[in-house]
């Protein structure tokens, strides 16, 4: 009898486990909120709008942090609209030089509710977001106790470099001063000359030189007002989180929980300025887009001139790997996602969408990437560089020629990407259009006459009797990356050359790049902000690697190029400089000191339930704009989320049929 | 027993002064200040960039003594670490100490039940198929567990996940809430995971132990007095098979700590294990270090403590 009763204990304990598990990685009575649902790879470096420079931490910071300018969120090419600015302002030529900028701030504009501000004065809870904020975090750019990638970009303000060089030379040589809040030795340095305070709603910014590109830098959290009593109460000490992980801003939405190894959750910051005023350009669903968003459903009457933002949360999870993320969107436990190469063929098919996710409503969005990949030769080398003259050109000709960018996106990016022509992708806003590289067009014969003409027939180096040797250096090259470096190589040996490849460490890289020991490499660049110049600097003299440290790893320095280049960068786009760019181009083709390799295409997915979904692929959130149909969405989540019980009965079954003849035989033989 | 001990605790200081030195080399040596801050600046950084970063952080001080007998890494490294002082993380400068702290506590909440439920389970299937010695069920049992121990965790986790997460929507698939109320829904398929992967070595392990005993006077004598065979297993063979048990667990307690690296980094449970994986791929070298360093420290201590079971669980056992 006692055996009975335990085998219905057991049996009982399994229905309810069976009925009582689900998969739903949420709280049930988060199911009707509009809430996003969104997930990290890794934890945040930092969240100090200061430091934070990529991807993940931008689609955090991009929230928090409202910025002066921004870009429209349907208008291609990207377009700037004020945002905490009442309007985008123009250069000032001034006499000597000089350009001045003035931006003028919303009334209005508040931080999201912190317990900081009571360092401002007992129970304050937030305050008004004035211009003494953003030039508080301009001297904040300069700070070299701050890890700021982008402090070259702000060189350019008067009085930038010398405030970076104060501050050094200061804490070093005086200790009171270093130990006094950073706010208070800003001041007594008297601040960056080139950035003053008309009054509290007026900024003017002085650059030293023309320097179009840096209304760019006003739409990126770099340049948001800070809050100083954010800055200085979240120090870390006495139980305080560090400034890097706590955001205060004055976004659409505030932090509410900063778990950065687990959960981020962003909640509406009531004191956000389009509550209160909602026909800012920033605070409402625009009423036009580029073509085709009307088409696209981007123009729905439902939302255009409606007041942002539209979502009640925004939450973000930890998940490391790409397989139980994309598993978890199908799931509709995130609203929207990308496409793991490993399921790509069951989610694409012949360029569209399955018949099985097209049953499941969900869409696939296409963007070309505002970014580059390119191979590089590095033209301080004797064989492939300047130093050879001609024969260097010819060779680098030549194996350009070889290269064929298709096929290789073809195979190890599931197509998903566009061979590229020049170093500016094709969605920047000055890139030539409709221009084919002559060297990018597969012409192995073209190539092997270049090669004869270089004095390597057949690529066979005379001084060896040889195939010429070459290398080609790969960091940290996997199993799986080492197939897309060595089709290179295998393309370049239907010319008869023989480049090998190297496979190094990441330092070890660095150490041959710095020593200047490398002849050819695989790189890539995505935009700050879409402008020609953001790719064409990366070939210019002064950023020359083996010189400044820069980010020009081929060390490529032509006169005449440069003498465009520093025309073209100090030109508003138009006609003019847009031929210049032309020009630009044209002697890369020549020269050839890389061989672009392809433009990436984003395709990512987003559930039926998500609305106003248009990929911006710059790293700028435009979250603000999305909105969920949250009643839809738990519907269709419950429909396709019923837990399969009967495998826990099987399996009791199973086992129990399995043992009992077993049971019998032994009790027999022990009997 | 109190110089066994005191022996033992100095052996354990040697090798973790040893431990520290082989850190040192490989985290300032072979990869130097320079790499260290190119990892964390990335490829954007600018010279100026990488030498302020490493002012920052306190990696601009000379290498060795010789250099500078008073301000020197190695001294630092030794003197940081033997204090526990573990500083800040590389990446993004918060104390290493709290994040071990933090994430002690996801870590135990895995390790704890899974290695609970795992011996539990283990012991149980261990007496079971030992009860039904040489018979199909015996037979079976061992093929499933040798089955069980060839097959790699990644495979278990990847069709955990596959099967009981996606297909069978028993469980999230992955993901941590530290909510008591739904911490229960998102532990159960790791712990799972983490007992299934494990449990065919320990009952092949344990099988071994208990037929072992089985074939004991003491067994003989327990049935010729009229002992079930049940009560035999049980209050017989089981209590004296506890010394290899014993030793088993008090190895693996310390490590429970370090929660699991592959589980945590799939699951995204942010434990040690996940805080571990994280410094590798964010270049974090301070927190690997700390790791590393704690990680010895733990196996050193487990060691020392498994050797003083011994003695206590067993008087036959004396310690010279």
């Amino acid at each position: 009898m006692r055996q009975v009763w335990v085998a219905a204990a057991l049996v009982g304990s399994l229905c309810v486990l069976a009925v009582g598990c689900n998969n739903n990685p949420y709280p049930e009575h988060d199911a009707e909120l509009k809430v996003l649902y969104s997930a990290f790879s890794t934890p945040h470096r930092s969240l100090d709008p200061a430091e934070a420079y990529n991807v993940s931490a931008h689609r955090v910071t991009g929230l928090v942090y409202d910025t002066l300018l921004e870009y429209h969120f349907l208008k291609r090419p990207y377009t700037l609209i004020p945002g905490l600015a009442k309007q985008v302002p123009t250069a000032e030529p001034l006499e000597d030089g000089r350009v001045r900028y003035r931006f003028t701030l919303r009334p209005g504009v508040n931080f999201a509710p912190d317990p900081c501000f009571e360092l401002g004065g007992a129970g304050r809870v937030t305050r008004e977001a004035t211009m003494e904020d953003v030039a508080y975090q301009l001297m904040r750019l300069a700070d070299p106790a701050l890890n700021v990638q982008v402090r070259d970009q702000f060189s350019n303000i008067q009085g930038f470099k010398q405030f970076h060089r104060a501050l050094i030379e200061r804490r070093g040589a005086d200790p009171a001063f270093a130990a006094l809040p950073a706010r208070e030795q800003y001041a007594a340095l008297g601040g960056v000359e080139g950035v003053r305070i008309e009054h509290p709603h007026a900024l003017e910014i002085t650059l030293h030189s023309p320097y179009p590109q840096i209304l760019y830098w006003f739409a990126m959290e770099f340049t948001t007002p800070v809050a100083w009593e954010a800055v200085e109460y979240y120090d870390g000490e006495a139980g305080r989180e560090r400034y890097a992980d706590h955001p205060v801003g004055t976004g659409p939405f505030g932090i509410d929980v900063y778990d950065k190894r687990s959960r981020i959750v962003l909640d509406r910051n009531p004191h956000w300025y389009g509550l209160a005023d909602p026909r800012a350009p920033g605070a409402h669903y625009p009423e036009e887009g580029a073509p085709g968003d009307a088409e696209a459903g981007l123009l729905d009457a439902a939302y255009v001139g409606r007041p942002l933002p539209f979502l009640d949360r925004v939450e973000f999870r930890l998940e490391k790997e790409g397989i139980p993320l994309f598993n978890k969107f199908l799931q509709g436990y995130y609203d929207s996602g990308g496409i793991i190469k490993e399921s790509f063929d069951q989610v694409v098919q012949s360029e569209r969408l399955s018949p099985e996710m097209a049953a499941r409503e969900i869409r696939l969005q296409k963007a070309v990437s505002p970014g580059i990949f390119n191979l590089g030769f590095n033209m301080e080398d004797e064989t492939l560089g300047v130093p050879a003259g001609d024969r260097g050109r010819k060779l680098r000709q030549a194996m350009s020629l070889a290269v064929d960018s298709e096929k290789w996106i073809e195979l190890f990016l599931n197509g998903r990407g566009l061979p590229a022509q020049t170093p500016i992708p094709p969605v920047i806003s000055g890139a030539p259009e409709g221009y084919l590289n002559p060297y990018r067009q597969v012409d192995l014969d073209r190539a092997r006459a270049l090669l004869v003409e270089a004095g390597y027939p057949d690529g066979i180096d005379p001084a060896t009797g040889a195939p010429l040797k070459l290398t080609f250096d790969a960091y940290e090259v996997s199993s799986q990356s080492r197939p897309e470096r060595q089709y290179f190589v295998d393309e370049w040996r239907k010319l008869g050359i023989n480049v090998e490849l190297s496979s190094t460490t990441y330092n070890e890289f660095q150490e041959k790049v710095d020593r200047g020991a490398y002849q050819i490499y695989f790189w890539g660049w995505s935009a700050d902000y879409p402008d020609p110049e953001n790719f064409l600097f990366l070939l210019s003299c002064a950023m020359r690697k083996s010189t400044t440290g820069g980010p020009n790893s081929a060390n490529f320095c032509h006169p005449g190029f440069e003498s465009l280049f520093n025309q073209m960068e100090v030109m508003e786009d138009g006609p003019e400089r847009r031929a210049i760019i032309r020009e630009m181009v044209a002697i890369l083709e020549q020269e050839r000191p890389w061989i672009e390799i392809f433009n990436g295409v984003g395709y990512s997915l987003a559930h039926g339930w998500l609305a106003n979904v248009k990929p911006f692929g710059m790293s700028y959130p435009m979250t603000k704009y999305l909105d969920i149909d949250p009643v839809k969405r738990a519907r269709v989540r419950l429909s396709w989320n019923e837990p399969v019980v009967w495998p826990v009965f099987a399996i009791a079954g199973m086992f129990v049929v399995g043992i009992i003849p077993g049971f019998r035989t032994f009790f027999r033989e022990r009997q | 027993m109190l110089a066994f001990v005191v022996r033992r605790l100095l052996f354990g200081v040697a090798v973790v002064l040893g431990v520290l030195g082989i850190l040192f080399v490989l985290f300032f040596q072979v990869a130097s200040p320079d790499d260290i801050a190119r990892r964390a600046l990335g490829e954007k950084a600018r010279p100026d960039s990488i030498e302020q970063w490493k002012a920052n952080h306190g990696y601009d001080r000379p290498l060795w003594p010789w250099q500078d007998f008073e301000d020197n890494l190695l001294f630092h490294h030794y003197s940081t670490m033997l204090s526990f002082d573990f500083g800040a993380s590389d990446v993004d400068g918060a104390p290493i100490s709290q994040r071990i702290r933090e994430g002690a506590g996801p870590s135990l909440a895995l390790t704890v039940p899974a290695f609970a439920f795992g011996l539990g389970l283990a012991v149980l299937l261990g007496l079971f198929v030992a009860f039904f010695r040489e018979t199909y069920i015996d037979t079976t049992g061992v093929f499933l567990c040798v089955l069980g121990m060839s097959v790699s965790i990644l495979l278990y986790i990847i069709a955990g996940q596959y099967l009981v997460g996606k297909m069978l929507r028993w469980f999230p698939i992955s993901g941590f809430d530290a909510d008591p109320a739904v911490l229960l829904r998102f532990l159960a398929l790791p712990v799972l995971i983490s007992v299934l992967s494990g449990v065919g070595s320990d009952v092949r392990f344990y099988r071994t132990v208990f037929v072992e005993e089985t074939g004991r006077d003491y067994v003989r004598t327990a049935r010729s007095k009229g002992a079930g065979e049940v009560r035999v297993m049980i209050r017989h063979v089981l209590r004296n098979s506890l010394i290899p048990i014993l030793t088993r667990v008090v190895l693996a307690i310390p490590f429970l700590f370090t929660g699991s690296l592959l589980l945590e980094s799939f699951f995204g449970i942010p434990g040690l294990g996940s805080l571990t994986i994280d410094a590798i791929s964010q270049n974090d070298f301070a927190t690997l270090r700390v790791m590393v360093f704690v990680l010895s420290m733990l196996f050193i201590i487990g060691q020392i403590a498994t050797d003083i079971s011994y003695a206590l669980v067993d008087p036959r056992v004396r310690l010279e």
